[in-house]
């Protein structure tokens, strides 16, 4: 496939994804009102009890912002963007139009994670930008951070929506049915990952786990008694990449062989 | 294009699609049964079957959308599915009915399917719309459109692939009897005068009798017979003649006297089987016209009978459930 097409595909793909407007909604609903919420009632906190309540923004608004949207809306507004693109076609009945085309069915799962990842950073790209602005203008004197913190932010912000993003196009390709893919994939995210890395029995094969991964590469502290990398599992960087790179291999794998002997 | 003519298969090349031994099967169900078709190229091909016959799992074989469990396959001279890619290049389909991404417009649902054929392909966008006329409702979400109107727009989908071949399943499903019309009058001239191959799956026998110039009747998952739909028909009947007449009850009693084989009252009048010497059923009917006009009875109406591809389909169908009976007594 040229490099023509593969962009006009990925257009197509974008096209889809940008005009289906309840998504796109939701999708900026999740990133944006929590961090909004944050900072007003934040900002509420802090004047009418200074004393006690630090201001919104500066480092501490920063760490709080990242870990709002890099750990939990962001992966959701992800995993929303992700199963749409992954089952949609299969969803509207016009997979089988696209096969016709003759056009592999192997470039037309490909160029659904390229597009699913542009749109997912666009929506989370707004969020950051709101962060940006309540960690500045709400520092009220304290300390804020420098640019390498807010690039650091940023790149892990990108990094944890994009993976999540792609495994959820890989899995609701796979069950080519997004509301089965929504409810696992969040369930997954939310539920189960928080709960599976709090049993210590589990010992080292909670490193597994895609979130404690992803978490590795966090610039911002979880605190709570979790580790110096932010997540509540030890492991190295090496491990860390080998897992995330893991969970991408198989369920785009899965999600490509899918799209390649479904029934059209 | 005669049946033998068809059944004698031209050159490899000649044929918009040909299949031979084709079988799919799901398990243990047989849904396509060795099927041997023959569609000659710039024809409308009409591909006939009760529900459940098998028509759309051949169509979905043939596109790739399905595996076959045996046989071969070729579309405009290519084997399926070693070359499937550069035969697909200029084949239109629309399987059932007509899908889209409900929440774009028509002109974004080409854009996906041009994108995916080639990047020269969305220049046809406009021109395929305005060929199927929907060039004013294009930017309207397809959720806004009617069935007739998606039913276009799925031609326009397939028109941006310049197609040489369209197959079409059930294309009129759906539509009012205006919307049919245009439809019909479509098919007619992207064959006579853009010189298409239309390859229609239908069970509306009356409209592949009045669009397709060649048909092929499937039943539980075979080919029965295929040919020119005239050929198929069975066309006129010349010795069988309907006879309207002012006088019905003298004229069934002078007929009884002449040289008939036999002679019924029918709901559009006496139904009668000539005899004939030498098989001039012309020279018969002009002579039974003359005896009733001498025994001064009114001849209002001498028609031959004419055999529809209803009948034939029936006929055929009536007989394979026959066997069946049989069989399983």
């Amino acid at each position: 496939m040229s490099a023509a097409i593969a962009t006009q595909m990925i257009g197509a793909d974008l096209l889809k994804l940008r005009k289906r407007r309840g998504t796109l909604a939701w999708s900026l609903l999740l990133v944006l009102v929590p961090l909004l919420l944050f900072f007003i009632v934040s900002a509420a906190q802090h004047s009418s009890n200074p004393a006690e309540h630090g201001p919104a923004g500066g480092i501490n608004g920063y760490q709080d912002a990242v870990r709002i949207l890099a750990v939990i809306f962001g992966p959701l507004a992800a995993i929303l963007i992700g199963t749409d693109a992954g089952a949609g076609d299969a969803a509207a009945g016009v997979f089988r139009d696209l096969v016709v085309t003759g056009r592999s069915r192997l470039a037309l799962f490909a160029t659904r994670v390229p597009a699913a990842i542009a749109l997912t950073w666009l929506v989370v790209l707004a969020g950051y930008a709101v962060a940006t602005i309540g960690v500045y203008s709400l520092a009220d004197g304290a300390p804020t951070p420098d640019a390498a913190a807010m690039l650091n932010g940023l790149g892990f912000t990108l990094l944890s929506t994009a993976v999540i993003c792609a495994v959820a196009v890989g899995f609701s390709s796979l069950t080519a049915s997004k509301p089965a893919a929504l409810v696992v994939l969040i369930g997954w995210q939310l539920i189960a990952s928080p709960i599976l890395t709090d049993i210590s029995s589990l010992g080292s094969s909670r490193q597994l786990v895609l979130r404690e991964a992803i978490d590795h590469f966090s610039p911002v502290s979880f605190g709570g008694g979790r580790g110096p990398g932010g997540q509540s599992v030890t492991l190295s960087s090496t491990t860390a990449l080998l897992v995330m790179a893991g969970w991408l291999a198989v369920f785009l794998t899965l999600g490509a062989w899918r799209t390649r002997t479904m029934d059209a | 294009m005669t049946a033998s003519a068809m059944q004698e298969r031209p050159e490899p090349g000649a044929a918009a699609i040909e299949t031979q031994g084709l079988t799919k099967r799901f398990g243990e169900r047989t849904a396509i049964d060795s099927v041997d078709l023959f569609v000659p190229r710039g024809c409308a091909f009409g591909f006939l079957g009760p529900n459940g016959a098998g028509k759309t799992t051949l169509i979905r074989t043939l596109l790739g959308l399905t595996t076959a469990s045996s046989g071969t396959m070729n579309l405009l001279g290519r084997p399926v599915p070693a070359r499937r890619v550069e035969a697909l290049r200029r084949v239109g389909a629309i399987v059932e009915e007509p899908r889209f991404h409900m929440h774009l417009s028509g002109r974004e649902n080409l854009r996906v399917v041009a994108a995916a054929r080639g990047p020269e392909i969305s220049s046809r966008i406009a021109p395929a719309l305005a060929r199927v006329g929907l060039t004013a409702r294009g930017d309207d979400r397809v959720a806004k459109y009617s069935m007739g109107m998606r039913q276009r727009l799925g031609v326009a989908r397939c028109l941006l692939a310049d197609p040489q071949l369209l197959i079409l399943d059930e294309p009129t499903n759906g539509l009012d009897p205006g919307g049919i019309q245009e439809f019909r009058e479509m098919i007619r001239a992207m064959v006579e005068e853009e010189g298409r191959t239309v390859f229609i799956s239908s069970h509306l026998l009356a409209e592949v009798e009045k669009t397709c110039d060649a048909a092929a009747i499937v039943d539980r998952g075979k080919v029965i017979t295929q040919g020119p739909v005239a050929e198929l028909a069975g066309g006129a009947a010349p010795s069988e003649l309907i006879l309207e007449l002012d006088d019905p009850d003298r004229g069934l009693a002078l007929l009884e006297h002449e040289q008939v084989v036999a002679v019924r009252r029918s709901d559009e009048g006496l139904r009668v089987v000539l005899a004939a010497r030498d098989g001039d059923y012309g020279a018969a009917s002009a002579r039974l016209n003359a005896a009733l006009v001498t025994a001064g009875i009114g001849v209002m109406r001498l028609e031959p009978v004419r055999h529809t591809l209803e009948q034939r389909f029936l006929e055929i169908t009536t007989r394979l459930e026959t066997a069946d009976e049989e069989v399983a007594a």
